[in-house]
């Protein structure tokens, strides 16, 4: 086994994956349902482009501080002495620089584009609810749809982030991006669920479209989920079947099985199918919320884990 | 661009005497750290942010079951196409005039993506600074004309400093005679700027498999798999946004 080194990233950017793929999770399901819900699906759209916002605020600051110098967060973005060697895919325009084989700096950008389009919409849902606005339509939905895209991003990015390291679990995954996506739409849709039946506005209807698209996100998450871990142990990479082995039957296993598949997705799962009552609705969403972190947070820790 | 410099080490002249690993952090005033029983005589276990220069002690069981060991003085390969170079998101991580990789410190902001970004484990985080750390290549030196100072101590010219073309000339020569010597597993590591990460500009003449040295057999650069990545959560988008569309949509739905 060749001698790796990890980034050892701690539970707080566990926190900001799973948050950050909520708020862009939440802000698609928004967007879709401005677009095509008509005014049956009016409270999806307020709870989602809220949700998502409220969602996103503490995201930078957890990354801010994880760093070994917060002062220096900008560097992420601009530089005020930019070297033109820093890659190969690099584009330095006066200060900035953006990479495009960087993750973790197009995630940055990505960050601060979505900050700023999911507090146009959060906007757009308060000036409504003040009876204030005009001609909301066309702003929400230039808004919504380019934001859309950004909330894609967001929720994606962190799996192709760890994808581009060196260390085995990731290195040799390919689907970490997807199964992040499906855990933010997932994760997404259930916050906006759970609200709404403590809301109890409307509760029936919109939670059955709700259901509607849980249903088959948490079916594409499973999906996912199997194909990363297909891939991982079929690669034959030097060192995946070991760290693949700490998540399946290792010190990790348990919360994998029992936390992230057992209570984080089947029986949020069987839940949906079975019943379409609000209570049981309302536990699904929870548990779906539990799984969405667990899911990352555990694939995380066992993919940094020392490997003999 | 100046021409590119490399460093060559040749494991068949290793003596493990470590003075390499001594004058490294002599030159690069790194602080001495708690030795760890490793096992062997190898200390430290790894790469850290006050270890440039780490010789390994690979302990291997030849034919007869007897124990060997494969000695080598590691370090950072200031690879051709650099993983920690590629991911850094604040362009902290630059290529050099001769062709090396550099971390400026007054750039990087300790987010330890390279860390986990370097196939060789070569970049570690500095809890003091805040920041990532790794083998400069003696940039001061190279400057000023010298080479660094492992190959300067090194008493066997074990390791060697020069031109990258130069060296590789010589690295293919040697490899030959040791051939001809009997050492049938000599082969050289990163030498082929065809090859892996498009060659290495700290390359190696290993007696042994890559494993052997706890080199990995095919560094992979991680960044090639950002665009497959990328295209499977493309997919996944695909799915959540037509499922969405088809939940959501006003009339026909199954309510």
């Amino acid at each position: 086994m060749p001698l790796l080194q990890s980034a050892d990233w701690p539970l707080l950017i566990d926190l900001y994956f799973f948050l950050a793929g909520l708020a862009g999770g939440a802000f698609v399901i928004a967007t879709i349902a401005h677009l095509v819900g008509g005014p049956r699906s009016r409270e999806v759209v307020r709870v989602g482009y809220y949700l998502s916002l409220l969602a996103l605020i503490p995201c930078p600051l957890l990354l801010v501080v994880d760093l070994g110098i917060p002062s220096r967060f900008l560097h992420m973005l601009m530089v005020t002495k930019p070297d033109p060697t820093i890659g190969a895919a690099a584009i330095n325009i006066g200060p900035f620089h953006i990479k495009l084989f960087s993750p973790m700096n197009m995630g940055a950008w990505a960050l601060l584009g979505f900050g700023v389009l999911a507090f146009l919409a959060a906007l757009s849902v308060f000036l409504e609810d003040a009876k204030r606005g005009r001609n909301l339509w066309a702003l929400r939905t230039t808004v919504g749809v380019i934001g859309g895209f950004f909330g894609f991003f967001l929720a994606a990015y962190p799996g192709v982030l760890l994808g581009a390291t060196a260390r085995p679990l990731f290195q040799n995954a390919s689907f970490l991006g997807a199964l992040f996506l499906a855990v933010g739409a997932s994760t997404g849709a259930a916050a906006i669920a759970l609200i709404l039946s403590f809301l109890g506005q409307e509760a029936g209807e919109t939670l059955g479209r709700l259901r509607q698209i849980i249903i088959p996100v948490l079916l594409l998450q499973a999906a996912t989920l199997a194909l990363f871990l297909l891939r991982v142990g079929m690669s034959g990479g030097e060192g995946a079947a070991q760290s693949l082995a700490l998540l399946l039957s290792g010190p990790y296993s348990l919360v994998f099985w029992v936390g992230a598949v057992a209570v984080g997705l089947i029986v949020p799962f069987a839940l949906q199918v079975a019943s379409r009552q609000p209570g049981l609705a309302a536990i699904s969403a929870a548990l779906i919320l539990v799984g969405g972190f667990l899911v990352k947070y555990v694939i995380i820790a066992a993919g940094q884990a020392v490997l003999s | 661009m100046a021409r590119t410099v490399a460093m060559f080490t040749d494991v068949s002249l290793c003596i493990g005497c470590r003075a390499c690993q001594v004058a490294c952090k002599q030159w690069n005033q790194l602080e001495a750290e708690e030795p760890e029983w490793t096992g062997t005589y190898q200390n430290h276990a790894h790469f850290t942010d006050k270890t440039y220069r780490l010789v390994r002690f690979m302990e291997e069981k030849d034919d007869k079951g007897a124990l060997t060991w494969n000695l080598m003085s590691d370090v950072c390969k200031h690879c051709a196409q650099a993983g920690c170079l590629e991911a850094c998101p604040t362009g902290a991580i630059y290529r050099t005039q001769y062709g090396t990789v550099n971390i400026n410190q007054d750039i990087c902001n300790g987010c330890r993506y390279c860390v986990s970004a370097c196939p060789f484990g070569v970049v570690a985080f500095n809890h003091d600074t805040g920041r990532a750390s790794k083998c400069t290549f003696c940039n001061d030196r190279l400057h000023n004309g010298l080479g660094p100072a492992c190959a300067k101590a090194c008493p066997t010219e074990s390791i060697q400093f020069g031109f990258r073309d130069e060296l590789a000339a010589k690295a293919r020569k040697r490899v030959e005679e040791l051939k001809k010597m009997g050492y049938k597993d000599a082969q050289l590591y990163g030498e082929d700027q065809n090859g892996p990460l498009g060659g290495l500009n700290a390359f190696f003449l290993l007696l042994d498999k890559p494993s052997g040295y706890g080199l990995p057999e095919k560094p992979r650069l991680p960044q090639n798999n950002v665009f497959v990545d990328s295209l499977l959560s493309i997919g996944s988008a695909l799915l959540v946004g037509v499922g969405a569309l088809v939940a959501f949509r006003e009339r026909g739905g199954k309510e």
